[in-house]
């Protein structure tokens, strides 16, 4: 073959650019999975989220070509298995003879079962990672599939150690613990033989981070003295009014529904303050993230997550959870449509993971109902 | 008719540009790039299922990591005709897989389920050390008695020991038993792991003869002697530790569970064909007259069908442990003929007194 044909295999750079097609299908999909998941009783559910996904991960075009989901349902039921004999069981087996033989409040069994919470938490991150690891390694676009490369035990130490953390520093760890994940994981990400790159500092998180800290503990507050004051006053009331007992009645009555819508807007303001955090992370991390030397870009706002996660709650609350797949459609729709990679690509150099594929796929995290795409 | 197409083989990202045709059940398809190729259309696995004016995405037997991407609608739609396993998505065949697997798995587990619950404990029963079986009687006579007294004077510790010796007398291998009576208002007698025999109160007050007590005491050491209180707690925690292995984590709630479930399962009826059938022998090697047993029975029994049916007047109070588990209240269908089975000493045998009427009387006064 001459010089020209070569040259004329391999195209020039381009970039990249992300869409969300919609495809006809999904409806049919979400009704089969829920009958057929009530049938066997739940066992279903591993194909029913392959079917899912295969849908979704298909809408998800890159210049053109769309995303290709090669999991099966029977990976994710030998993951279960797995989880379910080499853990779950056993575990059921020593707590079961040991409250049998010793009794319910037994130290023994206190002891055993705070092991036991010790090691879900221990072994969150190591779920999470081997989860992210198999979706990875089932994603497919032009033939090529991406993969994890380390150890899952690093990221599972660090996730536990920033749980401890986070916990201990009340909550001001987190910009920097996320920080950190995140580095771990985006830098073990491989789509083929290029890589995603991590860099960046918790630094330009923090001001945000504040603004919410503060004012969920000033919203903390405020609602512990009006909740407070009203109980107090209450009495005082039926004082004042002593020879009109239905008027203090009916002013200590408003007062506790007052105090409840009160609580209530507490409940729904508190999350969207925090939309406002999740949004800077977003952006941050997708600005701190490179693909193949080329940086990412995510126009995620505050608005845009609020209205994303209060119809997602709606659809979840309306169709009683039957409409899951609508909300991972949704999750992966907002992404794809407000994320974009600003510099070229030498696509046609990219060449196929080199790393094994794990057989089996995230019975852990079934395990502990972390769900999720 | 030959179209234009990409082609991925599963090793770079490099799209190639192809043509592809049909040749009879054949594609063949080649490019600058790409050697002549050749995938026999039964072998084609759709990626997706094709949807229109969408590329339509085909996989081959023969390069599972490669794929074919088709644009000409007319082309996808004549290929998609001649072989149906290409429109992808739901089939009837995979219905028929789901339900298939269904139902073998339920059979399955309705069989191990089975084998776990009437076989396998009685089996396992015979393995538990005795500081095992003796732990866990301690567990299950705390949980079912709850805080009632234990009624203990020497002179009653006396008797026991007595109507013991006696049925010993009948039975050369009786098992170590200990027998304890509590201040429940219930009538009831059971037998907990490691041999302990518990009496309430209100059974002995409601005993008239010592033949009745002694009778009682009998089809609770037959169970003993069967291990059927092990067996039994080998499967309560057998099915105890499937729910909570089902529900994705133990609980820490046994005791109550236990008491619960123990409600749900009791003994079988050959479970207790087999206590009746060794307090009989071992009576009648004693010879204790049986017809105590007989009687104390038949009380029961008219004393069950008086009371009116606890499933549609719903009583004040919550029902106890104790009464829900039951030994000798357990008058489940065949009690009839269980009274029936109790035939009277052979007539060449004189029936022995069991208890004096000292023993007797601090029996009965053992709760004061
Ligand atoms: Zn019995």
């Amino acid at each position: 073959m001459s010089d020209t044909a070569t040259m004329a295999g391999v195209s020039a750079p381009e970039q990249l650019t992300f869409s969300f097609v919609k495809r006809p299908g999904l409806l049919k999909i979400t009704i089969v999975s829920f009958l057929l998941t009530l049938i066997t009783l739940g066992f279903y559910r591993f194909w029913a989220r392959t079917q899912v996904r295969k849908h979704i991960w298909s809408s998800v075009h890159i210049n053109g070509e769309p995303l290709e989901y090669t999991g099966t349902g029977m990976e994710l039921f030998k993951g279960f298995l797995v989880v379910f004999f080499v853990l779950i069981l056993p575990i059921a087996v020593v707590t079961g003879f040991v409250g049998i033989l010793y009794g319910p409040e037994s130290p023994l069994l206190i002891t055993i079962q705070f092991a036991v919470i010790l090691a879900i938490y221990v072994l969150w991150g190591f779920a999470v990672y081997k989860a992210w690891n198999y979706k990875l390694s089932r994603t497919q676009w032009r033939g090529i599939r991406g993969a994890l490369v380390g150890p899952a035990m690093t990221y599972s130490l660090l996730f536990f150690g920033s749980l401890m953390a986070k916990g201990m520093s009340l909550g001001w760890a987190t910009p920097v613990m996320n920080t950190v994940l995140q580095e771990q994981i985006t830098n073990d990400m491989r789509f083929g033989d290029a890589a995603f790159k991590f860099k960046g500092r918790a630094g330009p998180l923090y001001p945000t981070y504040a603004l919410c800290w503060f004012l969920t503990l000033g919203a903390i507050i405020l609602v512990t003295v009006l909740a407070s004051v009203s109980a107090a006053s209450s009495p005082l009331f039926s004082e004042a009014f002593g020879n009109q007992p239905q008027n203090a009645e009916q002013i200590a009555g408003m007062l506790i529904i007052a105090a409840i819508i009160l609580f209530l807007v507490f409940l729904l303001l508190v999350p969207m303050l925090w939309a406002v955090y999740t949004a800077t992370q977003m952006r941050v991390f997708a600005d701190y993230t490179r693909f193949d030397g080329a940086p990412f870009r995510l126009e995620a706002t505050t608005g845009s997550i609020i209205g994303l996660t209060v119809v997602n709650l709606l659809i979840l609350i309306f169709t009683l959870g039957i409409g899951w797949p609508y909300i991972n459609r949704r999750i992966v729709r907002y992404v794809v449509e407000r994320l974009h990679l600003d510099g070229k690509i030498e696509i046609d150099r990219i060449s196929q993971s080199k790393v094994p594929l794990p057989t089996r796929g995230e019975g852990l995290f079934d395990a502990f109902d972390v769900g999720g795409l | 008719m030959a179209v234009a197409a990409t082609f991925f083989d599963g090793e770079t990202a490099h799209d190639r540009p192809v043509t592809v045709e049909r040749i009879s059940n054949e594609l063949q398809f080649s490019g600058e790039n790409t050697p002549l190729t050749r995938w026999s259309i039964a072998g084609l696995h759709p990626i997706d299922p094709p949807s229109p004016g969408q590329p339509f995405r085909l996989t081959h037997d023969s390069q599972k990591g490669s794929r074919l991407i088709l644009r000409d609608d007319a082309f996808i739609n004549d290929l998609i005709a001649s072989n149906r396993a290409l429109r992808g998505g739901y089939s009837f065949r995979h219905l028929g897989q789901v339900l298939g697997w269904t139902v073998g798995g339920l059979a399955v587990a309705v069989a191990l389920g089975w084998f776990a619950m009437s076989f396998l404990p009685q089996q396992l029963a015979h393995l538990l050390p005795d500081s095992w079986r003796n732990r866990v009687g301690e567990q299950v006579i705390s949980s079912l008695v709850e805080k009632a007294r234990k009624c203990e004077t020497s002179a009653a510790t006396g008797a026991w020991s007595a109507m013991i010796a006696k049925l010993a007398e009948g039975n050369s291998s009786l098992p170590p038993i200990s027998v304890s009576v509590y201040d429940v208002p219930i009538m009831n007698a059971f037998a907990a792991p490691g041999g302990r025999i518990v009496f309430t109160k209100e059974l002995l007050r409601q005993a008239e003869t010592p033949d009745e007590v002694v009778g009682v005491l009998a089809h609770e050491i037959g169970h003993v002697a069967h291990l059927h209180p092990e067996a039994q707690m080998v499967r309560l925690a057998g099915l105890q530790i499937l729910i909570s292995a089902i529900s994705n984590g133990g609980s820490g709630e046994w005791a109550g569970n236990i008491a619960a479930l123990a409600a749900i399962f009791r003994y079988s009826r050959d479970a207790e064909r087999e206590a009746d059938e060794y307090a009989r022998s071992t009576m009648a090697a004693a010879s204790i007259d049986p017809m105590g047993l007989k009687h104390f029975f038949e009380k029961v029994l008219k004393l069950e069908k008086g009371k009116p049916d606890s499933t549609q007047t719903p009583s004040a109070t919550k029902p106890t442990a104790l009464e829900k588990i039951g030994d000798v209240f357990s008058t489940h269908p065949g009690t009839e003929q269980r009274i029936k089975d109790i035939q009277p000493l052979p007539t060449d045998h004189v029936p022995a007194k069991v208890l004096s009427e000292e023993q007797w009387k601090a029996l009965k006064a053992v709760c004061g």
